[in-house]
């Protein structure tokens, strides 16, 4: 089978995948709906409702906080924009006039219809969205977190004080009752299609990337922020509308009905079932409310047996908090996991059906090629370095750096421990700004740019410990890179899996990065940088924890993958061997300076690279002899023991 | 503006925000260390005020009620460490969030099972509700003993994490837990004690806040925390120094917004307060005071 093909079957299977498991959720959510108005009547429809609701309600929370690893405690705020705005929109003039006298005019006697209203919502909560969202967009998931729980309060105060508008702390009345079940159920299910669409979309995925690490998804091109506020705008409107079909439900509330009280039953609901997934939202909101419903029965005091039980005041809550921390000492990720619920059979079904409508629909419409910069046609001469310096308080750790990393050849970095060999890759690829010098790529500056902008003209980056999206399959995980750059989701489904198959990794495309076993985590780093499409490859310590025999297989991927694809390669490896077997031409630094470079056999003689790494009593000897340094032996600077 | 009025309200913005620092500072010392917001911080502070409450109940001199108050605080801080989040070592960020939002939220519901829904009144000795006068300017007795207490308190808990071994551990484990584990400093230690902090300063804010107000009830703690919270990303989450300070500014925005802004605008004072630090965090996104913090790349 040849590569497009195989990226065509791979990129179709995801997509029934994804097809069966929105699936398997709406037929979850209409069985339940059904089975409710069936068994219980009226009482049953009332439930369903309120399900299909929350369930809108939490998919549109989830769409954010799901993908970002962000709670959000701000949510319940937006449902109570929408259910007021809604309101008074819809309201008929003559409850209006005497319900809200004294409504300012641009609000008043617009009796619009539900749906009409539903789109100025959906705007309005967009645009409050977006309003919030640009500082909160800024601060990391902590402090974004409580920065949340500051909107809710804000806007539960603005709610209050409005008095002419809201009717302030008052029952607000009048707004039609207009959701019915057929319109709950109708609103789920949307809902949920469009958080699916969402998550697999390239901004949910790379924001998933963001979710999981950080740093690595800067360096694969991401910037967080914007796929941050991305999300929230989405999930801001979506939230809005919710509310505003949950007041049509209610026809009468107050600020009240949205402050901790829901909040606290939406966060119950998302992390029971899991806020990874949408099937954990989906599911969350089922058992919470079925467990809410029940709890209620018995709240207002029931008899047991000859023992009367007094009412017992907010039990429901505490019932609610009880589930919680269950779920969370013994499910962390939630019952669902990180995995989306899916049936087998319902994915060959789908596979089915989709290879006949194949041809009707083309895979992916993204961008018609990767975006190329006019500067990188000079980047076929490398990188080179000019005098890059980086001082922390009271420390330079890489003084006056200068070298070139030639385009085709690999350029090995290496030092004793603390040489600063790192600390010249995290400012050359953007992760720590310099104190002063220049990194060339063509005629950029590296240096200008912010990280994510270095990653998309083509410098890719591994890590020392290894950062990989844990949560993302190994399959996603490549795709994020390329679609980070720009590329249509047919060329990213050839990118990704060219690489995999480069690095051995097609058995395992479905895996969770997770769970991989080192070797491979290892080569996964790598395949995800070559999604990237790099000029210049930056390995840090890509063999550091291999045996022999893995270090000899990785050393030789690399040289054929250097050879195929042309780029620069900046390798640091404390394994010489490995180093001095890639390297066309080898820098050495010790405290922060470049103290040598040249050919392996140049640097392997050097008396200065020698005192380096094993101390002056050696190396005033009266003929250097070369270190002998074979793949096995790792030189440690002096002082240390290896 | 009047002098007067202005050093008043100063009077009242440092009482207030000497309550916020207080508990933004005992979030602060449990979040730098195991990345726990704990939102059941409000219910220990409440189970201060219940302990001064059922003292004075009692008939226990004052002394004895604000002792058994905020011992009561460090015991709640300590068991909530000891039967809910020991277990979780290792746990995110969300999980220890959320487990704490749980706890917080079941706290609630057995103090309006268990005591009651209502405010309990407290009666304090007139001597302490009266006022004085200081070249013209009347200032009240409690504000005065609740800048003091505080000012105290931050004065003994600088000199505590400065110059103790337990101190200069938790604050070294601040910075970087990891390390100081290393370095053979018992980690379970330095998170009780990190607990049993935060209740020492949670009893105290209850303490004052109970003075302050005259009543205990089972929201008493949770409101005043979530100005706590907003106080400790205002400062820079998981710095010292700064949820002091962030408690402080919290509190004077509060304070002078309510006093000099127009009568019509004061339904909106907590948007005020809130929209203006979120104002702020804008252009500091890192908060006034950033955390020092290890990140090995």
């Amino acid at each position: 089978m040849n590569q497009a093909e195989n990226a065509f079957l791979e990129a179709e299977s995801r997509r029934a995948e994804a097809v069966a498991q929105t699936l398997l959720l709406v037929a979850l959510v209409v069985g339940i709906t059904v089975a409710l108005s069936l068994i219980m009547g009226r009482a049953g429809e009332r439930i369903a409702t309120q399900l299909c609701i929350s369930i809108a309600a939490i998919v549109s929370l989830a769409v954010f906080s799901g993908n970002s690893g962000i709670v959000s405690f701000g949510h319940a705020a937006f449902m109570g924009l929408g259910a007021y705005l809604s309101g008074i929109l819809t309201m008929p003039a003559a409850i209006q006039g005497s319900a809200l006298p004294n409504l300012p005019a641009f609000l008043a006697d617009y009796e619009l219809g539900l749906f009409a209203s539903l789109a100025v919502v959906a705007l309005f909560g967009a645009a409050v969205a977006l309003l919030i969202g640009l500082p909160i967009a800024r601060l990391n998931g902590a402090s974004a977190t409580i920065a949340t729980l500051g909107i809710l309060i804000i806007v539960h105060s603005v709610l209050v004080g409005t008095r002419d508008i809201t009717r302030g702390s008052q029952t607000f009345f009048g707004v039609p009752r207009v959701t019915t079940l057929e319109v709950a159920l109708g609103a789920a299910i949307v809902f949920i299609c469009l958080a699916r669409l969402y998550r697999e979309s390239r901004y949910g995925l790379m924001l998933r990337a963001v979710r999981d690490n950080e740093p690595a998804a800067v360096a694969m091109g991401i910037e967080p922020r914007r796929a941050r506020l991305i999300a929230w705008v989405a999930s801001g409107a979506l939230a809005t509308v919710a509310g505003a079909l949950y007041g049509h439900m209610l026809g009468a509330f107050s600020p009240r009905d949205f402050y901790f009280a829901l909040t606290f039953s939406m966060v119950a609901m998302l992390v029971v079932g899991g806020m990874l997934t949408v099937s954990g939202a989906v599911v969350g909101v089922i058992v919470v409310t079925l467990l809410q419903d029940s709890v209620r029965q018995i709240e207002g005091g029931f008899a047991l047996g000859p023992i009367e039980v007094p009412q017992i005041f907010g039990l429901t809550t505490a019932t609610l908090g009880i589930v919680i921390l269950l779920v969370i000492w013994l499910r962390p990720r939630g019952l669902l996991g990180y995995r989306e619920a899916s049936l087998p059979f319902l994915e060959r079904l789908a596979a089915q059906a989709m290879s006949r409508l194949g041809s009707l629909v083309p895979l992916g419409r993204g961008r018609a090629s990767v975006e190329t910069d006019a500067d990188l046609d000079h980047s076929r001469d490398g990188v080179s370095i000019k005098g890059l310096t980086k001082h922390f308080k009271g420390l330079t750790a890489v003084d006056e750096a200068s070298f070139s990393v030639p385009a085709g050849k690999v350029t090995g970095l290496i030092g004793p421990n603390g040489a600063g060999k790192s600390t010249i890759v995290n400012l050359m690829t953007g992760q720590l700004p310099a104190s002063a010098g220049a990194v060339r790529l063509g005629s950029v500056d590296l240096l200008d740019l912010p990280a994510y902008r270095i990653a998309h003209l083509g410098v890719a980056r591994t890590f020392q410990n290894n950062r990989l999206f844990e949560d993302l399959t190994v399959y996603e995980n490549v795709l994020v890179p390329a679609l980070a750059i720009g590329a249509s989701r047919q060329e990213a489904a050839q990118l990704v899996a060219h690489e995999l198959n480069a690095l051995d990794l097609l058995d395992v495309a479905h895996d969770r990065a997770g769970s991989l076993p080192y070797g491979a985590r290892k080569r996964l780093e790598i395949a995800r940088c070559l999604a990237l499409r790099p000029i210049l490859l930056v390995l840090d310590e890509p063999a550091a924890g291999m045996n022999p025999e893995e270090t000899a297989d990785l050393a030789e991927r690399l040289a054929r993958l250097g050879h195929e694809h042309g780029y620069a390669t900046l390798l640091i490896d404390h394994d010489l061997g490995f180093v001095n077997r890639l390297s066309s031409s080898i820098v050495v630094v010790n405290r922060g300076r470049v103290i040598a470079i040249g050919t392996p056999e140049q640097i392997q003689t050097n008396p200065d690279v020698i005192e380096a790494y094993i101390g002056t009593g050696r190396a005033r000897s009266e003929e250097p002899e070369p270190v002998p340094l074979s793949p096995s032996i790792t030189l440690t600077a002096k002082g240390e023991t290896p | 503006m009047p002098l007067d009025l202005f050093i008043q309200q100063l009077v009242n913005a440092l009482s207030l925000g000497g309550i916020y620092a207080l508990l933004a500072l005992g979030l602060a010392v449990v979040f730098s260390i195991i990345r726990l917001i704990n939102f059941a911080h409000g219910e220990i502070m409440t189970v201060g005020g219940y302990g001064v409450f059922f003292s004075l109940l009692l008939g226990w001199p004052i002394p004895a009620a604000i002792i058994v108050g905020v011992s009561m605080s460090i015991i709640a801080a300590v068991a909530m460490e000891r039967l809910a989040f020991r277990a979780m070592k290792g746990a995110s960020v969300v999980s220890l969030l959320i487990t704490s939002f749980a706890i917080s939220e079941i706290l609630k519901v057995l103090f309006q099972n268990g005591i009651s829904a209502r405010p309990k009144p407290i009666a304090l000795p007139s001597e302490l509700s009266g006022s004085y006068e200081v070249g013209g300017i009347v200032i009240g007795v409690i504000p005065t003993l609740s800048i003091a207490i505080t000012l105290i308190s931050l004065t003994v808990l600088t000199a505590f994490l400065r110059r103790t071994t337990t101190g200069l551990a938790m604050r070294a484990a601040a910075e970087d837990f990891d390390m100081v584990r290393l370095l053979g400093v018992r980690a379970g230690g330095v998170v009780a004690a990190a607990f049993a902090l935060s209740g020492l300063l949670a009893g105290i804010a209850a303490v004052i806040w109970t003075a302050q107000r005259g009543s205990v009830d089972p929201l008493m703690g949770f409101f005043p925390v979530l100005k706590a919270f907003i106080a400790t990303v205002l400062g820079g989450l998981g710095s010292l120094s700064g949820a002091v300070l962030g408690g402080f500014v919290v509190g004077a925005i509060e304070v002078f917004s309510q006093a000099f802004l127009p009568e019509s605008l004061s339904p909106y004072r907590d948007a005020i307060v809130l929209g203006s630090v979120i104002l702020i965090l804008l252009v500091r996104p890192e908060g006034l005071i950033p955390p020092a913090r290890v990140d090995r790349s």
